[in-house]
């Protein structure tokens, strides 16, 4: 075996292992979060350097190519940037820090593991693992009751999502005779005139569907979110995303059939009309934004229904976009709840006051998610709707632009507390800029406009990734 | 760069004056306000030097796109950062620099959040430019939103009357307009085949079928419409224009009303001609009965700054009627009043500006006699108004003249009514003034003083414009034909 190629997965694993010893000694947060910043960077930096490498392990069940490798390097920035903001670990109970740092190394070895799955039991094994690891992680929340009832909800709607997944690929295999993707690929289209094999497969779309949070499968987002600690929902918002998306572009690759482009456009206007809908009447900041997941994994659906390179690509930059954008948000949140808490969107106000730098990166990142330009919300729309019109699906592109303009509304009302409330004068909630916060506002603000307006270099990679 | 290393480029020059102003803004502490007005004064006049001097070098023997700057941006999605200037956006980047400037001089007494009211209006102006200027699809839908944004926190932050409402509703109404653009744009370059966002592209003739030009201009349409306040989509004009800051009115009402107009004339009309012909008589109409519903509005209103919202969309009517005419004239005429009309909304958005500054309110009821106590005030708030009215030798007599004459030929009745609403506006435009400026003095308003000459400036530049291109319209008239002669000679009969 070529452990080399492997090395992204291997480096994980050695996260975890590190914290799995610390979890046994005495526990010291601050070295804690010390070890994971530097062995996150690290990782970050062991993924690039991985960004050339391809080639097959396990028997053909694990494909190591630019894709998948791209997505790594997406992931390992993910978890980067939400070690970031755990250097206050409020929302965490006590003395579980380790164990929060052991179990997001395993999420993410596993989601990476995920993303490089070449058979259908594998993506089975890497999306229980990094399942089972968030299940935890949302349990572990400081409010006992809230947490565990959060991380109860997410197992059993998570655990019937993959009973579902799993029977569907009995179904596929029993009507294609293999497991393998790449044979799948080849050997399924005709089948899906089939009901056993499209519905098999739709099936297991189910169990990616919960990942993402889309219709019929998004009703833990807003419990989750709310239940678990800031950074765990950060977590789960950004990087599980990116994830999901990546292996839903794997296995749809293999569903080109009119039935199921179908399905998928339905379930993706269900899923932006109710995500928005639902956004608008909420009071608490993690629940709007657990809410607007499951939009944004209805828009993300467009870039997969075109089943196309430039709709695969399309819905791999939007991952990214959501990934930077949502993340700015978190840590506005984060900062927002100095004690862990859930911030109420009235919580905000002031904010434009006592953290300026930190209001201008909401801004961005709210109008960012409402795909206004000049970020980098709006040029993964225009990518999404580029591909989708070459499908010939301008129905679907204009109710996806009124739902745009739905969400306007709550992300303004977001808005309109960071800059217009004066705050009310509480002690818990008095929060200063500090210079760490303030360098990330600028990356953020400057990662979502640059690759906003001169998204080339970006575009490229991910067109050499999708193979168009 | 797709242009001779000796040319100067001129048009990425203003968007660069904007954005160095912003940045100079932004990099400013945010206690020092006079320091953040004059470097705003400094770099707003700038950008109108730039403007002017490009009035001056455009070659009108020569006509067509002149000033033309190209790099490649996204070429894999065909996206080219592609500026350049006709007849058509001259005169637009033209109002921008004269509105911006005497906005900037405008909230010269402006206390409140200094710093983020400059930036934002920086951000909002360097969104309107680029988009007069570009001819990449791609980026006029990217300024187009620039412009918008800014919109919200500026209304909602330093506004007055229902502002969070006015706010919302007008930033949820434009945006339902891009929300219909952007289908536009991704369906026609998607249609055409050609991988490109380039207008000049994809003006080739006979590239988009009857159909995609239907659809295509109907989108734009109804999109830029609902900017350009296009009855029965206007709702959030007067609302909005009520409500902002007075420089944000100026703005608005100046500039970015006519960036509706001007995106149905540069996409929908250069795109679709055919859809253009198409829904010209629906045009014509839904044109008509702004201008009509706008000036039997107005005559109700207690506000002044409602009676100008409502003219503004009475105004914005007749260029949608000239528009909708499909002649020379009617496309000079358009063109010209949507300069005249934004030179004379800010004249009167900036003279109520500061009587309201002054009395604190805006209702007809409580003002009256100004004439005694503010002359000069006044003087600049009757000279707004007879340009409104369309009396001749100001600017706006020459655009409705050209417009209704076209009008007359196509859409009689059309244009009977319009010529008849202008009879009535003239009541609303004088009651206005009677009801403020003249009659008996007024006891409260006695102790305040007349605007003196430093804030009185942003006043006599408008005031002299539109005296200016209202001696002399062939200035701008010469200048516009350069370019809708060879549209309407282009266009398919």
């Amino acid at each position: 075996m070529n452990a080399i190629i492997f090395s992204p997965e291997l480096w994980m694993l050695a996260i975890a292992g590190v914290f799995l010893i610390r979890a046994m000694i005495p526990p010291n947060a601050a070295r804690d979060y010390q070890i994971a910043l530097v062995m996150a960077t690290l990782a970050v930096g062991v993924c690039l350097a991985a960004l050339g490498f391809s080639g097959n392990l396990f028997a053909g069940t694990y494909r190591i190519d630019l894709f998948s490798q791209c997505y790594k390097c997406l992931l390992s920035t993910g978890l980067f940037l939400v070690v970031c903001l755990c250097n206050n670990l409020r929302g965490i109970r006590t003395g579980l820090q380790p164990e929060f740092y052991l179990l997001l190394a395993v999420s993410t070895l596993a989601m990476m593991m995920l993303v490089s799955s070449a058979h259908l039991l594998t993506i089975y094994m890497a999306l229980e693992l990094s399942s089972y690891s968030l299940y935890i992680l949302v349990a572990l929340g400081r409010d006992r009751d809230l947490a565990i009832r959060a991380g109860i909800k997410y197992f059993l709607v998570g655990a019937s999502a993959s009973a579902v997944m799993l029977f569907g690929m009995a179904m596929v295999y029993g009507a294609a005779g293999t497991a393998y993707l790449g044979e799948l690929a080849r050997v399924l289209p005709p089948l899906l005139e089939r009901p056993s094999a499209a519905i098999g497969l739709l099936l297991i779309l189910g169990g990616f569907f919960f990942k993402l949070a889309v219709f019929p499968f998004h009703f833990w987002a807003p419990v989750v979110y709310a239940g678990a600690a800031n950074q765990v929902a950060a977590y789960i918002a950004t990087v599980s995303k990116v994830a999901a998306v990546a292996i839903l572009i794997r296995v749809a690759a293999m569903g080109s059939s009119t039935y199921m482009v179908h399905v998928l456009a339905i379930l993706s206007i269900v899923s932006m009309t109710v995500g928005n809908l639902a956004a608008i009447a909420q009071k608490d900041l993690k629940r709007l934004l657990a809410y607007s997941s499951v939009a944004h994994g209805g828009y993300v659906l467009i870039g997969i229904l075109s089943m196309d390179a430039a709709g695969y690509a399309a819905a791999t930059f939007y991952a990214l976009a959501v990934l930077v954008m949502k993340f700015t948000c978190f840590m506005v949140v984060i900062k927002v709840a100095g004690d862990g808490g859930n911030p109420a969107i009235a919580d905000l106000a002031g904010l434009h006051r006592r953290a300026p730098l930190l209001a201008m990166a909401l801004m961005m990142a709210l109008f960012g998610l409402a795909g206004i330009p000049p970020t980098i919300g709006f040029t993964g729309k225009l990518l999404l709707f580029t591909a989708a019109m070459t499908q010939g699906h301008l129905a679907l592109i204009l109710i996806a632009m009124i739902n745009v303009v739905i969400s306007l509304y709550y992300y303004l009302h977001v808005l309109r507390a960071a800059y217009l409330l004066e705050p009310v004068d509480n002690a818990a909630r008095v929060y200063r800029e500090t210079v760490p916060i303030k360098v990330m506002s600028v990356v953020m603000i400057a990662a979502m406009v640059i690759l906003g307006i001169y998204p080339q270099q970006l575009i490229q990679l991910i067109n050499q990734a999708v193979g168009l | 760069m797709h242009l001779s290393p000796t040319a100067f480029p001129w048009l990425t020059s203003i968007l660069f004056c904007c954005l160095g102003g912003l940045f100079t803004i932004l990099l400013l502490p945010r206690h020092r306000h006079q320091e953040i007005k004059w470097v705003g004064a400094l770099f707003s006049g700038l950008t109108l030097v730039l403007t002017l001097n490009l009035f001056l070098l455009y070659d009108q023997r020569l006509g067509g796109l002149q000033f033309v700057e190209r790099l490649a941006w996204i070429p894999s999605l065909g996206i080219t950062y592609f500026n350049g200037v006709d007849g058509f956006s001259l005169p637009m980047l033209l109002l921008s620099g004269i509105v911006f400037f005497t906005a900037v001089l405008t909230m010269w007494e402006l206390e409140q959040r200094v710093k983020e009211f400059f930036a934002l209006l920086f951000l909002l102006v360097t969104g309107v430019f680029g988009l007069f200027m570009s001819l990449d699809l791609f980026f006029i839908f990217v300024w187009y939103d620039v412009s918008l944004f800014p919109m919200y926190l500026l209304i909602a932050i330093w506004g007055s009357t229902r502002k969070e409402y006015g706010a919302m509703k007008l930033t949820l109404y434009l945006l339902a307009g891009s929300a219909l653009i952007l289908p536009g744009i991704v369906y026609l370059v998607v249609q055409s085949g050609l991988q490109t966002f380039d207008l000049t592209a994809l003006m080739r003739p006979d590239l988009f079928t009857p159909f995609e030009q239907k659809l295509g201009f109907f989108l734009f349409y109804i999109g830029f419409g609902i900017l350009a306040g296009v009855w029965p989509f206007h709702t959030w004009s007067p609302v909005g224009h009520v409500a902002a800051p007075t420089a944000v009115s100026m703005v608005h009402a100046g500039v970015l009303m006519k960036i509706g107009a001007f995106g149905v004339l540069r996409l929908g009309i250069f795109l679709c001609p055919l859809g253009w012909l198409y829904w010209a008589p629906l045009m014509a109409l839904l044109a008509t009965v702004g201008i009509v519903y706008g000036v039997l509005a107005g005559l109700r209103q207690t506000d002044i700054k409602y009676v100008i919202g409502y003219s503004s969309v009475s105004h914005m009517g007749i260029v949608g009627l000239g528009l909708a005419t499909v002649s020379v004239e009617g496309l000079n005429g358009a063109v010209f009043q949507m300069f005249a009309h934004g030179i004379m909304t800010a004249l009167f958005f900036s003279a109520v500006g500061y009587i309201y500054d002054r009395t604190h309110t805006k209702a007809l009821d409580e003002l009256g006699g100004l004439s005694h106590t503010m002359p000069v005030a006044s003087g600049y708030l009757v000279m707004a108004a007879l340009t409104g009215i369309g009396v001749p030798c100001l600017a706006s007599f020459w655009a409705e003249l050209t417009v209704f004459i076209a009008a007359f030929r196509v859409y009689p009745l059309y244009a009977t009514l319009a010529v008849a609403a202008l009879v009535v506006s003239a009541l609303f435009m004088l009651r206005v003034l009677q009801r403020t400026c003249y009659g008996p003095p007024n006891e409260r308003l006695a102790h305040l003083g007349d605007v003196s000459f430093g804030l009185g400036l942003p006043r006599m530049i408008l005031v002299a414009v539109i005296l200016l291109f209202g001696l002399f319209p062939a200035l701008m008239f010469e200048l516009i034909q350069t370019a809708s002669i060879p549209l309407l000679n282009g266009l398919p009969r």
